[in-house]
């Protein structure tokens, strides 16, 4: 298990394709015959996982994006990043973890 | 397991040109979405099974298509299969150029050099066993030139009223023959019950007959085409009815209903691009259905 904490910087794997689609986002591994959906929030995620922010970053810009408590929307994207990273969707960035 | 590991005896000796022995030197063409196919190298058994298998389609080797050069390959390069309960697939192993196949009986290469342009080597000199290996080579061939095309070949039961037709979806054993039977005993037509092809013509996405039928539909039934109403994903239970369906969750479905493609990755990027048109373009429905119930009633109310 990957632990992901707000400095964690992941990007999308190399060979992970998706597309958006009215608010949702269709995913494909290359490597693997699986098909994913993600709701609204789910594809600003992987929008966000760009190598470049972290996951604290994206728990600050989806606040901005979505209205709601923001303790549970932090604790919802750590834990929804961490699945996505256990999926291999997602992979920490080496050395780019911010202190 | 390594490429080709299945079925070869000798996988690191697959052809690395499309070039070898021709069976003969019959040839033809087969009029099928997509195509024409034109297929060389055969003997006049092998030209006759095929003329058996898909009638009507069948033409004289002269016009424009894809071209596939058929070959010998020796018996003993392939591994004995019991193929008692076994699901057939393919071994395929993509590159950016080309596509090496292996499979019961078969080795094939599909390769860009520019155009698309196919080989196919096979131990089978006629009848039924050729025919198979055959079709099978077809129908990943098909796949392939469809997306050139812009369109795809499903993993579907295509049904119609003469005037629509309905896409209905859903993985083994999802029942896409007890639905297509469901709908012929309601009066539609089956245009196939395991293989359909999609493509758009004119801006209108149409779904194209294929002589790949499971148990039902026409093996030489004729290249007819006809609009697509909806794309249906199946699901069985005793109380029947119609969910809408978010283009996201169509375009999951269509995705994974497409065969070969699907698992290339160097191709799956506009195989997505393809299926979002299509996704956008044809509204989707869950359809819960019984093996009792009014199936294609309820699938005529989609309009």
């Amino acid at each position: 298990m990957i632990a992901i904490t707000p400095a964690t910087v992941l990007r999308r794997r190399s060979d992970v394709r998706y597309r958006r689609i009215e608010g949702e986002a269709v995913v494909l591994r290359q490597s693997a015959a699986e098909v994913l959906v993600l709701n609204e929030v789910g594809a600003s995620v992987l929008d966000l996982a760009d190598g470049e922010r972290s996951v604290g970053e994206w728990i600050d810009a989806l606040a901005e994006e979505y209205e709601g408590n923001s303790i549970t929307l932090a604790r919802d994207v750590l834990a929804f990043a961490a699945e996505l990273a256990e999926a291999g969707l997602l992979e920490p960035v080496a050395g780019r973890s911010e202190p | 397991m390594s490429f080709g590991a299945g079925f070869l005896r000798h996988p690191d000796l697959f052809p690395a040109r499309r070039a070898g022995e021709p069976w003969g030197d019959r040839a033809l063409a087969l009029d099928v979405a997509g195509g024409p196919y034109l297929l060389s190298g055969l003997t006049t058994a092998q030209e006759e099974a095929l003329r058996r298998r898909f009638g009507s389609l069948c033409g004289p080797a002269e016009a424009n298509g894809t071209a596939t050069q058929v070959f010998r390959a020796p018996a003993t390069d392939f591994l004995a299969i019991d193929t008692r309960g076994w699901e057939y697939t393919l071994d395929l192993d993509p590159a950016p150029d080309a596509l090496q196949v292996a499979g019961l009986h078969l080795m094939a290469r599909l390769g860009w050099t520019p155009a698309l342009a196919g080989a196919l080597w096979t131990p089978e000199p006629a009848g039924e066993e050729w025919t198979s290996v055959c079709e099978n080579y077809l129908r990943l061939l098909t796949a392939y030139r469809l997306l050139e095309e812009g369109g795809a070949l499903l993993h579907s039961a295509g049904v119609s009223d003469g005037e629509w037709a309905w896409l209905l979806l859903g993985p083994s054993g999802a029942g896409k023959t007890t639905a297509s039977r469901l709908c012929l005993e309601g009066g539609g037509t089956v245009l196939s019950d395991d293989l359909n092809a999609v493509l758009f013509h004119e801006g209108t996405a149409r779904l194209r007959k294929l002589p790949f039928t499971g148990d039902l539909g026409e093996r030489a039934g004729g290249p007819e085409s006809v609009p697509l109403r909806a794309v249906l994903r199946l699901a069985q239970g005793e109380e029947e009815g119609l969910r809408p369906l978010s283009p996201a969750a169509a375009l999951a479905s269509l995705v994974a209903a497409a065969p070969f493609v699907n698992c290339d990755p160097f191709r799956r990027e506009t195989l997505l691009a393809v299926l979002e048109r299509l996704a956008r373009a044809v509204p989707a429905w869950e359809v819960t259905f019984s093996r009792e119930g009014g199936l294609w009633a309820m699938v005529k109310t989609i309009r």
